[in-house]
């Protein structure tokens, strides 16, 4: 199998996590060489929607929006990592037939654990060095990232910027906190094609968190990149675009031999 | 000059390196550190202040925070109700609820109604915001905080006038039938303050002529805050707001001699030290504007913590001295501020019973009488904060001390 067989007129929408920076960062900017990429900014987070958004306090609000503004016909490719795995799966269950596949990368979205299992680490309360040390298999290799007071030297506006980022991110999911218990029940509609990434080393949202989840969607892999954490299209891009281009060229197989 | 007597109840005995490895005593301090025994001991302690406090002339103030070894109280209407019990004459001032982090506005009405109801009269009834901490414990979402505390306000005014059943559909709350028994003793509604210094919410007490509460802020922010109260009354079409309408809480102890003063009310410095709470829970996202979090991530936020205690004595943010110099602050809080009531933290951390009794009772025997008339006629005072004679521009100020 090459690269060559992902279909380079395939769209690829990929919904950004809560904390990272504009633009298609890391991997995306390899996979942007193959397909068409695209990696909105979510209404909330500096874009020309934040004022119109701002009564909207769900993440199927975000899903409400991407759906009634995708364009129809090009094959989609749905992916979203973390905070917009989340809202890719709250698409996928309301409309899996309008997407060749999914792809999560450690998504928020789904309680599985019991009440009193933290599964979800609080971005909203730890300091940005924090996050770092749990998203990260090697802090010190960060990038990509952006929260109030980081990195450091930001200007007043940047630092502004930063707690409106999280300010959107307390309107979607502050309680209950980065899931929807509504989800869940829902999950079994997501037939389409879907490949879970998860980083072993990812302390935000466990590695076994999403292979559990991956084990709830009807057509999911799994797949777990060793030495990376939270943010794998970053720490680990070439692992993670070998890992997307493989599912998607498995999938066009799969899907020419049907 | 009216003073009421307030403690937050505090439980000192968390063994320091137990506060450092947990950022403080607020929030996120795990309750194995409490003793029940010695619980109970500080309970009776501190409502035996009150009762104190109450036969010395004092009126009295409650508060309320949550998952705190710094505050015993854990709902303010609770609290008042305790202290209700124990006291015979002296106003209880709620001050306050923290209306976004308390579930139903509805029960806040019937508590509030029924203290009023029991005392004949005597509770004066606080709305808060809640400090920004208390995001926290309640889990009510920061980004709403605002928009919850009017909603909840507009809803309990409702429940408190209407004396028909009547629905409330609103944004935040939602009740199909609502008519509270008892109603208030006081009519139409016990008295309402309110605490905070954000513009939005200063404008808004103005407007509806409540009394606005600045606390531990200097006298200088004190007064620029409530020039903005007075400029947004008198635009609302109100008349000018007397000394009644405002209130500053303030630290306390007086003692024979300065020196004595000073080595005691050294102690008060316990409630201000500085926690190491994480930015996200000093400034959760939403709950302020983004240039105000900007200055919490700055370190600008609770200036005031960074005084020494020599410092804020100047300052008057420490009424701490004999009867004579705190008679002279107070005189100065007035002159400068216009304000007229004086709440007084007489006690914190490990200051003991017998040190807070000595100063209340020399506080009530040789300063209340002389401060008690001051502001009793504001019209005919010549004040640099008489509308008239406030011709400076207004501004608001950054949050004090409180976390």
């Amino acid at each position: 199998m090459t690269m060559t067989e992902v279909d380079s007129a395939d769209r690829l929408l990929f919904l950004h996590d809560a904390d990272v920076v504009p633009g298609p960062v890391g991997a995306l900017a390899q996979l942007a060489e193959q397909l068409v990429v695209e990696v909105p900014r979510h209404p909330g987070f500096g874009t020309e929607l934040d004022d119109a958004a701002r009564d909207w306090d769900s993440v199927a609000d975000l899903a409400q929006h991407y759906l009634s503004t995708m364009p129809a016909g090009q094959p989609t490719h749905l992916a979203g990592a973390g905070f917009g795995g989340w809202i890719a799966l709250e698409m996928a269950v309301r409309a899996a037939d309008r997407f060749a596949s999914l792809i999560l990368v450690a998504p928020y979205g789904v309680k599985l654990f019991g009440p009193t299992d933290r599964e979800f680490a609080d971005v909203l309360l730890l300091d940005p060095v924090e996050v770092v040390e749990l998203g990260w298999a090697d802090p010190a290799a960060c990038h990509g990232l952006r929260m109030p007071g980081f990195p450091p030297g930001q200007d007043d506006e940047q630092i502004e910027r930063a707690f409106l980022d999280r300010e959107a991110l307390c309107r979607y999911a502050w309680k209950p906190f980065m899931h929807d218990p509504r989800l869940r029940r829902w999950l079994h509609l997501v037939t389409i094609p879907t490949l879970v990434i998860a980083g072993e080393r990812d302390r935000l949202v466990s590695p076994e968190h999403s292979r559990q989840l991956a084990g709830l969607l009807p057509s999911a892999r799994y797949v777990e990149l060793p030495g990376t954490g939270h943010y794998p299209y970053l720490e680990s891009p070439d692992a993670f675009t070998a890992a997307v281009t493989s599912f998607l060229a498995t999938r066009q197989k799969m899907g020419a031999e049907q | 000059m009216r003073c009421y007597h307030f403690t937050e109840m505090p439980y000192p005995y968390v063994p320091p390196d137990v506060e450092e490895a947990h950022r403080g005593l607020k929030y996120f301090m795990p309750n194995r550190y409490y003793d029940p025994v010695r619980g109970y001991q500080l309970y009776q302690r501190y409502l035996d202040e009150y009762e104190l406090a109450d036969e010395l002339g004092y009126d009295l103030m409650v508060n309320e925070h949550h998952q705190s070894a710094s505050t015993l109280h854990v709902s303010a209407t609770l609290s008042a109700a305790s202290v209700l019990a124990r006291t015979r004459r002296g106003r209880v001032l709620v001050l306050g609820t923290p209306l976004p982090h308390r579930e139903s506005p509805v029960r806040v009405a019937e508590e509030v109604a029924y203290l009023d109801a029991i005392s004949a009269g005597r509770i004066i009834c606080g709305f808060v915001r809640g400090v920004q901490g208390e995001t926290w414990p309640s889990n009510q979402n920061p980004v709403h905080n605002m928009d919850m505390f009017v909603e909840a306000h507009d809803l309990i005014k409702e429940a408190w006038t209407n004396h028909d059943v009547f629905s409330w559909e609103g944004r935040f709350y939602h009740y199909r039938y609502v008519s509270i028994w008892p109603r208030p003793y006081q009519q139409p509604h016990p008295p309402i303050w309110v605490s905070g210094t954000t513009r939005a919410l200063v404008e808004w007490t103005a407007r509806h002529g409540y009394t606005l509460c600045n606390l531990l802020g200097t006298y200088a922010d004190t007064a620029a805050s409530f020039r903005l109260y007075r400029k947004a009354a008198m635009e609302a079409g109100l008349p000018e707001p007397g000394p009644d309408h405002f209130a500053y809480l303030s630290f306390c102890h007086v003692a024979p001699t300065e020196e004595q003063a000073r080595q005691v009310g050294r102690k008060l410095m316990w409630y201000l030290k500085q926690g190491k709470l994480r930015l996200g829970a000093i400034s959760p996202p939403g709950y302020s504007s983004p240039a105000a979090a900007v200055a919490a991530l700055r370190g600008k936020l609770g200036e005031v913590r960074k005084y020494s205690f020599e410092r804020l004595v100047d300052e008057g943010v420490m009424l701490v001295g004999t009867p004579d110099q705190v008679i002279a602050r107070i005189q100065r809080l007035y002159a400068e501020t216009g304000v007229g009531n004086l709440i007084m933290m007489n006690h914190a951390g490990e200051m003991t019973s017998n040190e807070v009794r000595d100063s209340l009772c020399l506080f009530a025997r040789e300063v209340i009488p002389a401060v008690a008339p001051i502001g009793r006629h504001w019209q005919d005072d010549d004040t640099s904060w008489r509308v008239e004679n406030d011709r400076r521009p207004v501004h608001t100020v950054l949050a004090s001390a409180l976390s």
